[in-house]
């Protein structure tokens, strides 16, 4: 029997967990006392997090396409196969017709060494993490105001702010540690002013709780700095800083009285809402999935920065998975290096130019929705995607699956035998943040350590020793050791400097401390949006706190996966009524992209006009319904407030 | 069971376990990253720390592993069942009062009307060296309302109360009895200094809990079932239903049942910890689910624990104030938090006539 300390791999919180290990089998669980996260407790998905991820039908061995189906074979066939593919494609259409998509629940080190495959031995520029579906958006956003890409402040400053604004976010159900804080805070006295379509488990523990019509968060945001500014409830030395009059201009002409209409807000909960925050210092603005996917999203969190930065606050991010943080601060999107050094920035490349012993070019790569509308179009012959089911998570499922299956090559490395791998032409089979070694860093931007548990399942590599082989096949020389690699990133990257594995082993990781950032206003323009016409519901997607994203681990735990036996969506009572439609029947919800079915249930936390969908697990996503329309900005898919009808079905 | 207080010196204390390891495994708190503590097995008895104060992780799962492989079998030709259960003897060392308590409340539902003969091989195969608290070990510690600690009057195998330079070594139960004879020797007699050492620490011990739980209280509300459902509704509209506080609970018992397919095509049957907290634990066949709103199934937890029919059945109410439902809970829904919202909104539901009638 051992005890091995790691970190949990489910959401973006990071507990500390201790796994119990006897003859290769996971026999026990438990938090950590003294983790500055965890605090002895777990949710639902940590307590449940082996028997998730140690399914029976965990992927074993390499399967390489021969005609119709996927067979087993040796991984250097399965490497010799793809890396022959792959130089075929090379030789004739160049590297930048191979995309690479990675993930964002994999080890900093495994995510670096993706980038570094990608510029380095692939060369091409068509690399994108995970974060592209999810949350991408913030990126750009905080790097041009708050100046830190990511949460200011660690959970421990909750339980002490004086007002919280919170944003799109079921954060009780998906973030629990960040949500109990909130609870612990609203007992102390803190004003928790919560902006969200539909009413959560949040409730009880909010002073104030506004329902914008879905999609209008721009509108309501301009509102707020508006008021911040007319009525001067900003900080003493906020006219001093940089952006304030730009800021001030892009506000000019709004109508606060007309908030009714686009937003569905009385103007006097309005200003009761920026009084509350105002007066109450020091306020923390929250935001998570539900601004991040929006149409505009990277406005939208220039907007939420500016309230923080007005008042004198900060900015907490409410990211989905475990390792969104790390992922992006390695550098895994088309167009930053590690550090959030800008491709474009000539200094940065040299640097990575010099680590990496390649040329970089300036222009970023295409983006994760870009790439799969290049594989439909056939500008991208190849994809490698590491850890991300694409097949659900990508918006508008029917042509993602039409894109993937069109694409010549077509590579995944994952757990199981997911949507995606199935139409691979070669599936890797990774191993579990149970059975590898390498770090995670969690919403604080805490570094934390993941320790091996288990040995790996069947054949199953970690995605660290698979691109290490790709890389050999390549004629590249690239550690498969997490601690060296990690030591890489610390040397280069100005954000890790200092950390270590070694230090890690010695106490709890610290978040990490943003270089030279320094606090900036940026002006937000109205932008206008058509109106709904056939289609008069607006989607409101959730998650619910038994699943993880599309499911692909949480679906295998036989107490996360009974919960819920029936997948459902939720109407208000009066618009059940008016279309005639019972609760228990089944409905159709049709987009202009495709439709799904569900059980209809009422409830009273939807508010009229609007249809809730929670995400489930085994192709029953509101992804599917979704286009390949994206932020302009940041190109991250509009998962959220789009519009559908819905339709009984006889 | 006579009481016997017999003398274990500190300075015997490393060959008084050496010897018992000869026979059985140890168990013991161990220290793991950060001030972190655990039960684990003991190699040397340098690794038993003594001044753990309380773990989070109960040891009751040393009898009902979290997750346990019940047998295995193949279902090819015919069906072969071959047992992969295989309790040795095992000694845990220096376990809280209140975990024996515990412990003796499982042992008594395993038992009857269903022997489960898991939890009965794994019981007859332990023997239990509780620490009393001369102290409470932790600030949520109310093992003093709930008549489990800080020391036991029965229901121990051996009993050791420190008291400086030394044990006091009561034994408890024939199981008991039988792991001190072999190493009697090492024993001395208690001397009235020790007794009264001993009684010193539980005349002080009532001053110095924080965590005090009115429990008679819900056990009468409860009983009569006069606790209104929107007392239970508010309560569970704020739980995030993680079920820790069943799976660290030392009393709960319930466990779910999995059929798991390995790589060779055998299957394994396994059991791991349950939670009525969940809706799929309680939700039948039919789809029909008894405890359907999170309201009910808090009611639930809260009727096994304080409500008289269980203390008919079980000779003891199902909490042993342990506190580990304070420190897992994500909102404030441990035992003593309830009962006390209980207390007070149930005086707030009673319209003023019948308070003045009450008084």
């Amino acid at each position: 029997m051992s005890y091995v300390l790691t970190t949990c791999g489910f959401c973006s919180c990071g507990c500390a967990m201790y796994v119990q290990q006897e003859n290769g089998k996971v026999t026990g669980l438990f938090p950590s006392e003294n983790h500055p996260v965890s605090n002895g407790r777990l949710c639902i998905k940590g307590w449940n997090a082996t028997p998730a991820i140690l399914g029976a039908d965990r992927l074993r061995k390499p399967l390489v396409r021969r005609g119709e189906h996927l067979e087993a074979t040796s991984w250097d066939d399965a490497i010799n196969y793809a890396a022959s593919a792959l130089k075929k494609i090379i030789f004739e259409s160049g590297p930048k017709s191979i995309g690479i998509i990675g993930s964002a629940k994999t080890t900093n080190e495994e995510c670096y060494s993706l980038v570094k495959f990608a510029r380095s031995v692939i060369g091409t520029p068509n690399i994108d993490g995970a974060c592209r579906f999810y949350d991408a958006s913030l990126i750009p956003a905080l790097l041009e105001t708050t100046g830190t890409p990511g949460s200011q402040v660690e959970l421990s400053a909750i339980p002490k702010a004086g007002s919280i604004l919170i944003v799109g976010s079921n954060v009780m159900e998906q973030l629990a540690h960040v949500g109990s804080r909130i609870e612990d805070a609203a007992d102390n006295g803190c004003k928790v002013v919560a902006i969200d379509p539909r009413e959560t488990r949040l409730a009880p523990h909010t002073s104030l709780w506004l329902h914008p019509k879905p999609g209008s968060d721009l509108a309501w945001i301009r509102a707020f700095l508006k008021i911040i500014i007319a009525e001067r409830l900003y900080t003493k030395n906020a006219p001093e800083m940089p952006g304030f009059e730009e800021l001030r201009a892009s506000l000019e002409g709004i109508e606060i009285s007309q908030l009714k209409y686009s937003c569905w807000l009385e103007p006097a909960e309005v200003h009761k809402a920026v009084e509350l925050i105002a007066s109450n210092p020091p306020t923390i603005v929250m935001f998570g999935l539900g601004a991040l996917q929006q149409p505009h999203s990277t406005e939208i969190v220039k907007g939420l920065a500016n309230i923080a930065i007005l008042l004198g606050g900060s900015v907490m991010t409410l990211r989905g998975q475990n390792n969104a943080q790390g992922a992006c601060d390695v550098g895994l999107t088309n167009d930053l290096l590690p550090g959030y050094l800008k491709l474009a920035d000539p200094v940065a490349r040299k640097v990575w130019e010099l680590v990496w012993n390649c040329q970089l070019p300036a222009e970023p790569g295409m983006t994760a929705v870009e790439m799969l509308k290049a594989c439909e179009s056939g500008t991208l012959k190849a994809l490698l995607i590491f850890g991300e089911n694409v097949a659900l998570s990508a918006p508008n499922t029917q042509a993602t699956l039409s894109a993937l299956d069109k694409v010549g090559f077509l590579a995944v490395s994952d757990l199981y035998l997911t949507e995606t791998a199935k139409i691979a032409d070669v599936v890797f089979p990774a191993c579990s943040f149970l059975e590898k070694d390498g770090t995670f860093t969690n919403i604080e931007r805490r570094l934390q350590r993941v320790r091996k548990v288990l040995e790996p399942i069947g054949e199953s590599k970690s995605d660290l020793e698979i691109i290490a082989m790709l890389g050999a096949a390549f004629g590249a020389k690239m550690s498969a050791d997490p601690e060296k690699v990690m030591t890489e990133i610390s040397s280069s990257a100005p954000i890790y400097k200092g950390q270590s594995f070694r230090q890690l082993d010695e106490e709890w990781g610290q978040p990490w401390v943003p270089v030279g950032s320094e606090a900036k206003l940026a002006p937000i323009e109205a932008v206008t949006k058509d109106s709904e016409g056939e289609y008069p519901f607006y989607l409101i997607a959730s998650r619910i706190n038994f699943h993880q994203q599309t499911g692909t681990m949480t679906a295998k735990s036989s107490v996360l996966a009974r919960e819920y036996p029936e997948t459902f969506a939720e109407m208000n009572e009066a618009d059940a009524e008016r279309l005639g439609i019972r609760p228990g029947s089944s409905i159709r919800i049709i987009s202009e992209t495709n439709s799904l079915t569900r059980v209809l249930s009422v409830s009273e936390s939807v508010p009229k006009g609007c249809v809730h969908v929670p995400h489930f697990f085994g192709g029953n996503s509101p992804n599917a319904l979704a286009s390949y329309e994206t932020d302009p900005v940041s190109g991250v898919p509009i998962y959220k407030a789009y519009a559908v009808k819905i339709e009984a079905v006889r | 069971m006579k009481k016997d207080y017999s003398i274990l010196k500190k300075s015997d204390v490393p060959a008084f376990f050496a010897s018992l390891a000869n026979e059985m495994q140890l168990i013991g708190p161990k220290q793991l990253f950060s001030g972190d503590v655990t039960f684990d097995v003991i190699q040397s008895h340098k690794d038993i720390y003594w001044d753990y104060g309380h773990v989070v992780y109960p040891p009751k799962r040393f009898l009902l592993p979290h997750f346990e492989d019940m047998f295995r079998y193949t279902c090819d030709q015919e069906i072969k069942i071959e047992p992969t259960c295989n309790p040795q003897p095992q000694a845990i060392v220096g376990i809280r009062s209140c975990d024996v308590a515990a412990i003796r409340f499982q042992e008594n539902f395993f038992s009857y009307p269903i022997v489960d003969p898991y939890y009965k091989e794994h019981l007859n195969n332990t023997v239990l060296f509780n620490l009393v608290c001369n102290t409470p070990p932790k600030k949520e510690c109310f093992c003093i309302c709930c008549d489990s600690g800080p020391w036991l009057e029965s229901g121990f195998d051996v009993q050791l109360t420190d008291l400086g330079d030394r044990f006091l070594y009561e034994v408890g139960s024939d199981k008991g009895e039988k792991a001190t004879e072999p190493r009697a020797y090492m024993l001395l007699p208690a001397t009235p200094a020790d007794i009264e050492a001993r009684r010193q620490i539980e005349l002080q011990a009532d001053s110095r809990f924080q965590t005090v739980s009115y429990v008679a209280k819900a056990i009468n509300f409860i009983s009569a079932d006069e606790v209104p459902a929107k007392i239970w509704e508010d309560l569970g509209s704020t739980c995030f239903r993680c079920g820790a506080c069943t799976n660290l609970c030392p009393v709960c018992t319930c466990f779910t049942v999995d059929d798991r397919e390995e790589s060779d095509g055998t299957f394994t049957r396994c059991r791991s910890w349950d939670s009525c907290q969940y809706a799929g634990f309680t939700r039948e066949a039919s789809g029909h689910n008894p405890r359907p709103t999170f309201g009910s199934r808090v009611a639930r937890r809260f009727y096994h624990k304080t409500s008289y029919q269980y203390i008919i059945r079980d000779g003891r109410h199902g909490c042993v104030g342990c506190g580990r439902c304070i420190t897992a809970c994500l909102t404030k829904l441990g035992l003593p938090d309830v009962v006390k919202r209980i207390r007070r909104e149930m005086h707030e539901f009673l319209p003023p006539k019948e308070k003045a009638a009450e008084v």
